[in-house]
């Protein structure tokens, strides 16, 4: 998957710095996306301060203490990382980002680093080592393609995680992400998109009276149903951009009859804190697990987002009840499902234009959701192929790890990171990109954009949408049911 | 903070430029935001788009579903695009002096 050097030119645009150098001056801090204000005093006491906090309040220790002994710098990573790939610089490599935290560690949490460390006088860490970790630590995706790679298992994408986390603790973190968590979790709206509940509302009903002119079919979005078997999660941006995906996902509701609620309480997918700060992670996990309790719901079902499947998935456990908590599915988990019970029919070939499958990293890495989505798709697709590498191999669509909702980095999103798949997308020369995931939708769109490739991205509901054959006698009845319970 | 200086009114704007002063928004300021956007001239359309995000933002506290808005205006999508070069939410939503969308937007 070797792709071909970004130009001078491209180098220049990417990394162009946006920040004034009032500013710079100010926060000592030179990176390209915006930082709010922050004790700029003794930075390293309070980076060390925080790490052992953390340490200590966690398992990240184990994991560490494993690294440093293991890592062996050898660089098979190089290879895998799309955003080495495209820039060559060799402090793009991971095993390089890696080693920025794993010397911290070393030198300071580690016997015989800090022996070394005093008997040599050397190796402290400084302001500049900080701001190296402050920029390199978010031109990385989290894609973690190169932690399936690494043959001694280091997993990069948790070391840029928890260098991310510590980063947070003293102040330093994108105020794209810092300032919607914050409306998450103390705003009045209580979500990421800020949408007040009014809003919410009338933008259902609008998308209902629009399916039923469509379709010509009732189909309803369910809100505040208690005891439904689905307590309904998606990114909230879906409800400001992505009109046709969950008009699909209601659709398919409407063809089997399950039940399923959208919940006025909270009704955010969205977990910014997966991408940096386990704090934060915490907190929205609770919001998702207090909604579903509230409705009195059986299941979690997230929308067409990876992060917020994954965040949900593997942290709802975490801290909220082990075993006993509530299982988390994704909605093209469900909607395959049923269509293989045969719940859900669907008309073959009503795509006629030709069709990739873009698989989020998220939900694709660790082979969780891989075939569901492509058997859908075939279903309904008479022109599929696929993007190589694919699967669990894919390339990211160069916005993960949260770097999508920086718009001050777009330059590097669509010239660095999302190169590679720049060049996937029009090898397969698809009209259209299906990315089941805001994050991937919202960086693709972007990416062909500034790139000038033609071709549409859409989730995977909003093709489903066009091809479900509804059953003419259950349709009305359907409805009232789900008004009843 | 910056600021945007239009004839003796002086109006705080972030970092991308979004108002933050909401209450202080007239159509000489949208003019002034629309030029740091690339619109050269305010056509009717411009306003019609314009007025449209104001009265629901207004009304409900946040910007309209891109969906909705292209209905209930007429235009499509490509013509948003047309009127205004960086999108509906970055550009429409900032010259029509509503607060800079958060999340995944």
């Amino acid at each position: 998957m070797k792709t071909s050097r970004i130009t001078e030119e491209e180098r220049a645009k990417a990394f162009t710095q946006v920040k004034k150098p009032e500013v710079i001056e100010k926060q000592r801090l030179a990176v390209r996306y915006h930082v709010e204000d922050y004790d700029t005093n003794d930075r390293p006491r309070r980076f060390l301060q925080a790490f052992a906090a953390i340490l200590n309040h966690s398992n990240y220790r184990f994991a560490l203490d494993h690294f440093v002994r293991v890592s062996a710098k050898c660089s098979r990573c190089a290879v895998h990382c799309q955003v080495y790939q495209a820039t060559g610089d060799p402090k793009d490599i991971p095993c390089y980002r890696s080693e920025l935290l794993l010397s911290v560690y070393r030198r300071h949490f580690t016997m015989a680093g800090s022996l070394r460390g005093k008997f040599f006088a050397t190796g402290h860490l400084t302001d500049d080592k900080i701001e190296e970790m402050a920029e390199s630590f978010y031109n990385c995706t989290a894609c973690k393609r190169c932690t399936n790679e690494c043959p001694v298992g280091i997993d990069h994408a948790l070391i840029t995680h928890l260098g991310r986390y510590i980063l947070s603790e003293i102040g330093i973190a994108p105020r794209a992400l810092v300032v919607s968590t914050r409306e998450q979790l103390e705003g009045a709206t209580g979500n990421t998109s800020a949408i007040p509940v009014p809003a919410l509302v009338d933008t259902l009903e609008f998308l209902e009276e629009d399916m039923e002119e469509e379709l010509g079919v009732k189909i309803r979005f369910p809100i505040d149903v208690e005891g439904a078997e689905f307590v309904f999660f998606p990114a909230v941006s879906d409800f400001l951009m992505e009109a046709e995906t969950l008009m699909g996902v209601a659709a398919v509701f409407t063809a089997t009859g399950d039940s399923w609620s959208i919940g006025t309480g909270y009704f955010d997918g969205i977990n910014y804190g997966l991408f940096y700060s386990d704090r934060i992670l915490e907190r929205v996990v609770k919001k998702i697990d207090a909604e579903t309790r509230r409705l009195k719901g059986d299941k979690v079902l997230i929308g067409e987002c990876g992060h917020a499947s994954r965040s949900a998935k593997y942290f709802l456990p975490t801290y909220c009840g082990g075993k006993d908590a509530y299982p988390v599915i994704n909605i093209m988990e469900y909607t395959h499902r049923v269509f293989k019970e045969g719940k859900l029919k669907l008309r073959p070939n009503t795509i006629t234009e030709r069709v990739t499958y873009h698989d989020p990293c998220n939900i694709a890495r660790q082979r969780w959701i891989i075939d569901q989505p492509r058997e859908l798709l075939r279903a309904i697709c008479s022109d599929y192929v696929e993007m190589t590498p694919n699967e669990d191999e894919n390339v990211c669509c160069g916005g993960g790890g949260g770097t999508v909702s920086i718009d001050e980095i777009r330059p590097y999103r669509t010239t660095v990171g999302g190169k590679l798949k720049a060049d996937q997308i029009r090898r397969t020369g698809a009209k259209y990109v299906v990315a089941p995931c805001a994050n991937c939708k919202k960086q693709l769109r972007e990416l062909v954009e500034d790139q000038g490739i033609d071709c549409e991205v859409v989730g995977l509901h909003d093709l489903l949408y066009k091809a479900i054959i509804f059953d003419k006698q259950q349709k009305p009845v359907i409805t009232e049911d789900i008004e009843r319970t | 903070m910056a600021e945007l200086v239009v004839g003796d009114l002086t109006v705080e704007v972030d970092e991308d430029g979004f108002i933050q002063e909401p209450e202080k928004w007239n159509e000489l300021v949208a003019k002034a935001l629309a030029e740091t956007e690339g619109v050269e001239e305010m056509t009717e359309e411009h306003w019609k788009l314009v007025y449209y995000l104001r009265e629901y933002y207004q009304k409900f506290g946040i910007a309209p579903m891109i969906r909705k808005l292209c209905k209930e205006t007429g235009f499509p999508l490509k013509k948003v695009y047309e009127l205004f070069p960086s999108g509906p939410a970055k550009g429409a939503c900032k010259v029509a002096g509503l607060a800079k969308p958060t999340g995944c937007v």
